[in-house]
């Protein structure tokens, strides 16, 4: 009797060590948050073989650094329509300010801030009406138009030019190419309307009856 | 007795369909030439199998097939009892039958191995080439045009991460939109990966009176729009509950599936805490103009029914270095998305200098998507 | 040789025995066949057009299949409660019943394999499952924990019973030292079954409702209140209608072991509803959605105070000695009692862990007449299949059917 019941305990010893070795879970728990692996992972970044270059398509782009943060824009004045506006007007807007005439550019409203702070000649330059000026009377060039916008708008310029704030372009593989502000935003209007959303789930509908 | 007995031999109760004649030359009676109906009747076989199987040769054989059906019983009982046997002997007898064309037999081939390839994180890079051609030939002769399968491996040194700017989605839903273009999600059941929460101010992050199936102007007054899908967690509990392993996180960080390994017991779905998988309840349907064809084998090539299926970044994209279809997509650039391990990627900014947050923190879950405000 | 001889033999007397019987016995075999046909056919479309044609969606992705399962396993388990006494306490009063109770455990195992069958998604690639073959998640994932005991205590169940008829085919006794440390065994894996098949429930973080430690002995209790609540309704069957002798004392030494599980049901219960109620929070909505509806969505509510009315009823007759020696009460008690386990471990369970979902979206549940159908047909085979092996067992015990060299 009694090897019968030394017979059974064992077993059951065995058993349970059998089930405990087994049962752990196969954990890959060398990190205990992914921000700890994040910064583990990091330490040896050699950076990667694929690139978002041909994923650009033909559009010209220029590469800009601000801040330490260097990556592509679009560049601008290559699409302006009608651009190096001094090939048309060869006279001074001083010059050109007839009363019988229609004045120029007499579609574009301003709907940007208020009368008090933005008029025309806030970012347009009267004696050069090819490039900007900033507000201490700087020029600004047409491709770097940005610098405008940053005159008031300087937390969203930190946030573009760290990624948070537009659209990048291309693929997430350096190089990194990102919009500028006036390819999303009219500098005159810069606000957007609202839209419609683009689809309407009727499954959905259905299933919460 | 025996009298008694004959009297119950004639009810064929329990299996109807076995005895299907061929004319095929293989002589197999219970395979025939492969036809849809064909598949059905197997299955229901395979019902009984699966029954008898889990009990069959250890049960004291009183049951009424072992006398009704003794050659089935017999036969069945000491093979592997899967239904995938028997249509893929129907495929073996097509092979070997001479009235079949060469094509389907080519069919049959690749069905059959296809049906008995083992799951895709264990294969070499040969097998899974291998299976990858089978499927862009399959569909070849299915339809007679073709496909771009990749079957591309995690980088090194790539750890994807996303997130999502609740200041700037307005709701425009152009990101469901180009997920379902992009992953050829079955139309019939309106299948998206992706929601967009319709939130009031003022009440917090409250999911409970969130409406995420709005059908108005947006963006609506007073309210917010918070984007969900799969989060691709880096400690994914549907990762752990898979009975079959048929869902694994890749070394890049992406939550994949093998839809071809699946056998659809939906643990995964109850084991989500954030919604992040869809189910395929019926066969997945998608009009022929409509199907992306540049597909990867773990992300966006044709599923089938009773298997689940999910987000992955855009797999087929993101390993190609392109941006997945819904960060492409969105006009206000509200979605970001790269690599985590770049110190000068423009997630990593994000992180480091946004206050992040993700959803559901307290379950461990470790998502790789984080939310920021401007 | 001779054993497969006498396995022959027992094959075919078994046979004999089982296509014999009364008109009743027929016609309940034959109304059993029935609805096992019905059952087919239902599956049939299900196989066709996938699982579309039941009622789960995305929202509520396991329905009526999972729920019957998981009570199933339940009863399954509750078997142990016959064997426990007989080789455990050595109480002679259980021995009777002890492979009655064997029998339906291998009924209701078999039903729950078949409700697992049914539920998938892909039932031809579960090969997919077999180590070696295919790939077995274990340890992590509880299913395949759950593959493992469920087959255990299926092939226990079977082996067991098994060898003690076939030495009783043969006029021989069957030997202690065979039979008795298997039975002890199936002790402790009877509650490890149900154990297992709560914790798939009870590890996943994402559902709050599952996620507290007392839904594992929860599941202990309800199983053992609801299985020898079957036992002693299938017992009094099988009194009145064979030569089977089955002690009034058997029969009331079940009933106590079942007022105590339902008493201790009825506790964990209260104790649930103090937790989720009290101090209502976030984790609490499907509890709400439970027991008192949630947005105006309130299909639950019919049955869960059903189940819970029926679970109190029968619980306060069961305590009344003299209430539960009337075996008319008794019965009564029995059937509401497993009528309410029931509920409460499927609808009551099963389907508000998912409502509402993780983002609080309430999608309600009802299942089709082809998911009804499929359920009827398998609850059918299990009737049908412990039919089968209660007749043999009982001819066997009771010295009829012996082995005729």
């Amino acid at each position: 009797m009694n090897n019968k019941n030394q017979g059974y305990i064992f077993f059951s010893f065995f058993l349970i060590l059998v089930v405990a070795q087994t049962s752990c879970k196969h954990e890959e728990g060398e990190y205990h948050s992914i921000i700890d692996k994040i910064k583990n992972k990091s330490k040896n970044y050699h950076g990667v073989t694929l690139s978002s270059e041909s994923y650009l398509g033909d559009d010209k782009m220029i590469k800009i650094t601000e801040d330490g943060h260097t990556f592509l824009i679009p560049e601008r004045k290559g699409k302006l329509k009608s651009f190096k506006c001094s090939e048309c007007h060869s006279k001074p807007l001083s010059q050109i300010n007839d009363e019988d005439l229609k004045k120029a550019h007499w579609d574009i409203k301003i709907v940007h801030a208020n009368e008090k702070t933005m008029n025309c000649l806030t970012c347009h330059n009267s004696n050069n009406m090819d490039e900007l000026k900033s507000i201490t009377g700087k020029s600004i060039d047409f491709n770097r138009s940005y610098n405008l916008c940053n005159q008031c708008h300087t937390k969203q310029f930190d946030d573009w030019k760290g990624g948070a704030h537009g659209k990048r372009i291309g693929g997430w593989a350096p190089p990194r190419a990102s919009l500028s502000c006036v390819n999303c935003h009219n500098p005159h209007n810069p606000s957007f309307e609202k839209k419609w959303p683009e689809r309407y789930n009727s499954q959905k509908t259905k299933e919460r009856k | 007795m025996s009298e008694k007995n004959k009297k119950w031999f004639s009810l064929n109760l329990n299996n109807n369909s076995n005895k299907t004649s061929t004319s095929c030359g293989c002589g197999k009676t219970s395979g025939g030439c492969k036809t849809h109906n064909q598949e059905e009747i197997d299955e229901n076989v395979f019902f009984n199998d699966a029954v008898d199987a889990s009990v069959g040769e250890q049960r004291p054989k009183d049951g009424i097939d072992q006398v009704f059906d003794v050659k089935m019983d017999r036969r069945t009982a000491f093979k592997k009892l899967t239904a995938s046997l028997l249509i893929g002997a129907g495929a073996v007898s097509t092979s070997c039958s001479t009235l079949a064309s060469d094509e389907s037999k080519e069919k049959a081939q690749i069905d059959w191995e296809e049906q008995f390839k083992g799951n895709y994180k264990l294969m070499s890079n040969e097998e899974k080439e291998a299976t990858v051609t089978r499927l862009v030939r399959s569909y070849q002769l299915r339809t007679g045009k073709t496909l771009n399968m990749s079957s591309v491996d995690a980088q090194k040194d790539v750890l994807y991460g996303y997130a999502f700017n609740i200041s700037k989605c307005q709701g425009y839903m152009d990101c469901v939109n180009a997920c379902v273009e992009e992953n050829n999600q079955d139309r019939n059941s309106q299948m998206q990966y992706i929601r967009i929460h319709e939130m009031k101010d003022g009440k917090g992050f409250n999911f409970n009176e969130s409406d995420d199936n709005y059908y108005h102007e947006v963006p609506a007054e007073g309210h917010f729009y918070m984007g969900t899908q799969c989060f691709h967690c880096d400690n994914p509990p549907c990762v752990e509950v898979c009975p079959v392993q048929a869902t694994w996180r890749e070394d890049d960080g992406l939550v994949v599936v093998d839809y071809d390994w699946c056998v659809g017991c939906r643990y995964c779905m109850a084991a989500c805490p954030y919604d992040g998988r869809r189910f395929n309840w019926s066969k997945p349907e998608v009009p022929e103009e409509q199907i992306n064809k540049n597909q990867h084998y773990l992300g966006n090539r044709m599923r089938k029914k009773g298997v689940m299926e999910k987000c992955t970044f855009c797999v087929q994209r993101s390993r190609a270095g392109k941006n997945p279809a819904c960060v492409e997509a969105c006009p206000t650039g509200a979605r970001i998305f790269g690599n985590l391990l770049d110190p000068n990627s423009t997630i990593r900014w994000v992180l480091e200098n946004k206050k992040v947050f993700r959803l559901k923190e307290d379950l461990g879950t470790e998502p790789k998507f984080w939310y920021f405000m401007d | 040789m001779r054993r497969l001889k006498v396995f022959v033999s027992l094959i075919k007397d078994s046979l004999d025995v089982i296509t014999r019987g009364s008109k009743k016995y027929h016609l309940w075999m034959g109304f059993l066949t029935l609805f096992m046909l019905i059952g087919m056919y239902c599956y049939s479309f299900q196989l066709d057009e996938g699982l579309s044609v039941t009622g789960m969606t995305d929202r509520v992705s396991w329905g009526l299949y999972i729920s019957n399962f998981t009570f199933l396993v339940g009863v399954a388990a509750a078997a142990v409660m016959l064997v426990m006494p007989t080789y455990v306490l050595k109480d002679i009063d259980f021995k009777q019943a002890v492979l009655i109770g064997e029998g339906l455990a291998v009924a209701a195992l078999i039903m729950c394999l078949a409700f697992v069958v049914a539920d998938m998604g892909g039932p031809s690639v579960l090969w997919h499952m077999i180590p070696g073959i295919g790939v077995f998640n274990f340890p992590n994932s509880m299913l395949t924990w759950d593959v493992i005991v469920l087959n255990g205590y299926l092939f226990l169940n079977i082996s067991i019973p098994f060898y003690i008829l076939f030495r009783h085919y043969q006029g021989k006794k069957s030997k202690t030292s065979v039979y008795v440390p298997g039975a002890l065994l199936s002790v402790f894996w009877a509650v490890a079954i149900h154990l297992v098949t709560a914790f798939l429930y009870q590890g996943l973080q994402a559902r709050p409702f599952w996620n507290n430690a007392l839904l594992g002995p929860r599941f202990l209790a309800s199983a053992f209140a609801a299985g020898p609540a079957l036992i002693i309704i299938i017992l009094a069957i099988i009194r009145t209608n064979t030569a089977f002798k089955i002690d009034d004392k058997t029969i009331k030494k079940l009933a106590l072991v079942v007022t105590v599980a339902a008493q201790i049901n009825l506790i964990m219960l209260i104790s649930e509803l103090f937790k989720e109620f009290y101090a209502p929070t976030h984790h609490s909505e499907s509890a709400y959605y439970l027991f008192f509806g949630l947005n105006g969505k309130t299909a639950l509510l019919p049955w869960i105070w059903t189940s819970i009315t029926l679970n109190v009823t029968a619980t306060i007759i069961l305590t009344f000695h003299k209430l539960r020696n009337n075996f008319k009460f008794l019965f009564f008690a029995c059937f509401i009692l497993f009528v309410a386990i029931w509920i409460e471990k499927g609808f009551g369970l099963i389907v508000p862990g998912f409502i509402p979902g993780p983002y609080g979206k309430i999608a309600e549940y009802t299942p089709t007449i082809i998911e009804i159908g499929v359920t009827l047909g398998i609850w059918s085979l299990g009737a049908f299949i412990f039919t089968m092996l209660a007749k043999t067992a009982i001819e066997i015990e009771t010295g009829k059917l012996r082995y005729k060299k």
